[in-house]
This record gives structure tokens, C-alpha cells and sequence, in this order.
């Protein structure tokens, strides 16, 4: 079996989508796959990037999106390589077909409002003949930032859910849905998390020296 | 009344532009001066997560393209059109670059808004927001996803916005016909 992990985030391998994504792909791996790593923001840079890319979507059985989300939907550049991976296949679903996993994540809290993107990529597979395995989804993707480590409880339970979710892909099973009830939890209280998310952009302010006030309007009249 | 539509369709999209004709004649016709931004005609880079507009100059990306002047734009108006073709339910990569750009008008600070967490408003208002979208054939799923996501935008601003999509080859009186609908919906006086 070969898997694609296609990175959607434009931080690439610097991103929480990457953290995800890179365990899976060690999941996998341990599983017998053949996993390969691509960026869509960096492929979309050049044609040649570009070409490349949509090869390799080609020639997976597997693929992973994993991406942050972005105003409800996916980023720009991966919405652009999904139109071009759609328009230049030809094949119509089979139940033996190519795979398709998301592992997504949010800044909001709530896993819940990364339904709309998982929605999308739903439809992707269903408008590129592919079998749709299912979302791993969460929120809080804020502190994903330093590693599983710095998590609470080492990051436990998104650890259990995505070695679950590469043991059953790797055997062309779907993400289990224990998984997702796992990868979904909230990793620290509501209040908690959005205490410190507001403090933090003031701490992140302070070491950008920002000359202007965080409230500040620019476009007002 | 100012309004701004911004036109998301691809080279060789014949469905949208009929869209956006019949959305641009309902709107003048009740008296609203209109600003139409084809997207694809303007230069503007991706978004690279930076979050320099909320912690850098707040409120403004750093990268200064026109992306700038259409938020300008977008906050001295009283309505909004996202007019796009319905693509896997959501916007044109083409819309969508735009959007992603959009985050400089929040305030990064989180508040509660209909029970979920979302950002804080920086502006004291905010256009309202119609979502427009084209299918070439029906496709209920999809169009479900489209309007769900639109509301989901509204929110953001704090909001509920009105969407509808127009689906298969039409003529601009029907997508006028269309978008006098969704404008009466969205409670547009005339
Ligand atoms: C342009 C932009 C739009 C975003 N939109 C949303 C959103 O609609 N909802 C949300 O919960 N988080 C949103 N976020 C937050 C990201 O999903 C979050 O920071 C994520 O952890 C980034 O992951 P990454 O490191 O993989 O890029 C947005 C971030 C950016 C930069």
C-alpha cells in the first residue's frame, strides 16, 4: 500500500498539521506502508511542484489530507489542489478504490467546527471516485504548538487515537470511531484554554514589539 | 447603501458571472451602489498563518498586496456577496485565498457566540454577509455544505447571513429573479 501525507498548512513541516501528520505516517509505516510526504503550499509554488504533486495523488491508494482550518474550510492553496487533482481525474468510484483520511484541527476549541471542512473533503472523494475512510478532528490546536510532550497527559489519547486510525487504514479499514470520540476530546477545560489563548496574544505582541494597539483600527472611518 | 461582491470564478466559469450580473442589477436596483472585485484579476498571495495582523500590526497583514484595499472595502460596506461556484460544497480556491486574508478584521481575543467560542470583534460593524453560489448541476449535498458553511461565516461576525446557489445553465433574469429572493430574505429593503 502507498500512502500520501499531503501537509495543508502554509507553516509545513513546522506545523501542528505536520505533528499529526507525521504520526500517522509512522503509524503506517509501522504497518507495512509506504508513506511519502508532500507540502501543497510549497508543490503549488512551481508547475514542475505542481505536476509532481498530482502524480503522486494519482498513484496512492491512500490519501491523507492534514491541515488546519481556515475560515471553516480548508487553506486556499489546498482548496486549489483539490480543483486540480478533480479536474484531471477521470476514474468513477470503485469499492476497491484509493483511499481518503483527514486528520484536522482547529484554534477553537471545539472539534465540532471543523465539520464543514471534513464535509468538503467528503465530497472530494465522492467527486474523485474515492472511498471516503473518515476525519480524525479536534480543537484546541493551539496547543499543539510545543509537541505531544508538552501536552497534558503527553497527548495520550490523540496518540492512541491516530496508532488506531494507521493500524485499521493500513489494512483499507476506516478511521475508527473510537478514535474520533478519543482525538475530539477537549485536551484542557473551555475556560482554561481560551484564559491563556488571550493572554498569549498579548505575550506574543510584546516580543513582536508591536507599535500598535492590539484593538487597533485601521480601516475605520 | 454600499455593497461589494466579490466574484470568486475561475477562468471558463460561465455560471458565476451570470450570478454576479443578476446579483449586481437586484442590488442597484434597490439603490445600493455596488463595487464588483473580480478576484481573479488581482494579486493576492496565500495566506502564510503568520498571525503578524493580530500581534504584529494588528489589524493589518504584513505583507501589504491588494488584499488590503479590498478589506478596506469590505469594512466601509453595508453588504457583502461571496459569489462563487459551489466547489465540494465550499468557496473557489480563488474566493477562498481572499478569505483567508480576511482574519485582520477580528480582534484575536476569544468571546462566546451562540454557545461556541469565536474571536472578538475589532469593528463596531461589519457587512452583512450573502453567500451566492453556482452548481452545474444539482447537487443537494453540496448545496447544503455551501449554505451550512456561509452561516458558519456569518458567525464569525457575529451574524446569521443568507445564502442561496443557483444551479444549471440560466439566464440573467432568473439569477436576478434569484438574488431579489435572497435579498428580500436577508432583509434588504428595496
Ligand atoms: C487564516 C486563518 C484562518 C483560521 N480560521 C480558523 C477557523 O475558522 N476556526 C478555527 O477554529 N481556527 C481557525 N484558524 C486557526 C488555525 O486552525 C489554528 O491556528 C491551527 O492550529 C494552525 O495549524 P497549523 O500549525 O497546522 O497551521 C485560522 C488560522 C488562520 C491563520
Amino acid at each position: 500500500m502507498n500512502a500520501l501525507i499531503l501537509t495543508g498548512s502554509p507553516k509545513g513541516r513546522d506545523s501542528s498539521s505536520f505533528l499529526l501528520g507525521s504520526r500517522l505516517g509512522e503509524a503506517l509505516r509501522n504497518h507495512g506502508v509506504t508513506v511519502r510526504d508532500e507540502f501543497a503550499h510549497q508543490a503549488l509554488r512551481t508547475e514542475e511542484g505542481t505536476r509532481r504533486l498530482l502524480d503522486a495523488v494519482d498513484a496512492s491508494d491512500l490519501l491523507v489530507l492534514a491541515f488546519p482550518l481556515y475560515v471553516d474550510s480548508l487553506p486556499a492553496p489546498l482548496t486549489r489542489l483539490l480543483e486540480l487533482a478533480a479536474e484531471r481525474r477521470t476514474a468513477s468510484a470503485s469499492p476497491g478504490g484509493p483511499l481518503l483520511a483527514v486528520l484536522v484541527q482547529c484554534g477553537f476549541p471545539e472539534a465540532h467546527q471543523c465539520d464543514t471542512a471534513v464535509g468538503i473533503c467528503r465530497l472530494f472523494a465522492g467527486r474523485m471516485g474515492m472511498r471516503w475512510a473518515g476525519a480524525l478532528a479536534m480543537g484546541m490546536g493551539g496547543q499543539l504548538g510545543g509537541g505531544f510532550r508538552k501536552l497534558p497527559g503527553g497527548g495520550r489519547n490523540i496518540l492512541e487515537a491516530i496508532d488506531r486510525t494507521g493500524e485499521s487504514l493500513a489494512t483499507g479499514g476506516d478511521v475508527p470511531g473510537e478514535a474520533m470520540a478519543l482525538f475530539s476530546r477537549p485536551l484542557v477545560p473551555r475556560w482554561l484554554y481560551t484564559l491563556f489563548g488571550n493572554l498569549g496574544w498579548r505575550v506574543q505582541m510584546r516580543k513582536n514589539k508591536a507599535r500598535r494597539p492590539l484593538a487597533y483600527r485601521p480601516y475605520a472611518k | 447603501m454600499k455593497a461589494l461582491i466579490l466574484d470568486g470564478s475561475p477562468e471558463g466559469d460561465s455560471l458565476t458571472p451570470v450570478a454576479v450580473l443578476g446579483m449586481h442589477s437586484a442590488l442597484a436596483g434597490r439603490g445600493t451602489d455596488v463595487e464588483l472585485v473580480k478576484l481573479r484579476e488581482l494579486d493576492i498571495a496565500p495566506c502564510t498563518g503568520c498571525f503578524g495582523c493580530w500581534t504584529r500590526t494588528p489589524g493589518e497583514c504584513v505583507f501589504p498586496d491588494e488584499s488590503r484595499d479590498v478589506l478596506r472595502s469590505y469594512i466601509a460596506s453595508d453588504i457583502v456577496v461571496y459569489a462563487t461556484p459551489v466547489t465540494f460544497g465550499g468557496y473557489s480556491s480563488q474566493l477562498k485565498k481572499l478569505l483567508d486574508r480576511f482574519i485582520p478584521v477580528l480582534d484575536p481575543r476569544f468571546t462566546v457566540v451562540g454557545g461556541e467560542v469565536h474571536h472578538r470583534l475589532r469593528y463596531r460593524r461589519y457587512p452583512m454577509t450573502i453567500g451566492l453560489g453556482t452548481l452545474s448541476a444539482p447537487d443537494p449535498d453540496a448545496e447544503r455544505l455551501f449554505l451550512a458553511l456561509v452561516a458558519r461565516n456569518g458567525l464569525n461576525v457575529h451574524q446569521s447571513a443568507e445564502a442561496a446557489v443557483l444551479v444549471g445553465e440560466t439566464d440573467p433574469l432568473s439569477a436576478r429573479s434569484l438574488a431579489e429572493r435572497l435579498l428580500d430574505r436577508a432583509g434588504i429593503a428595496p
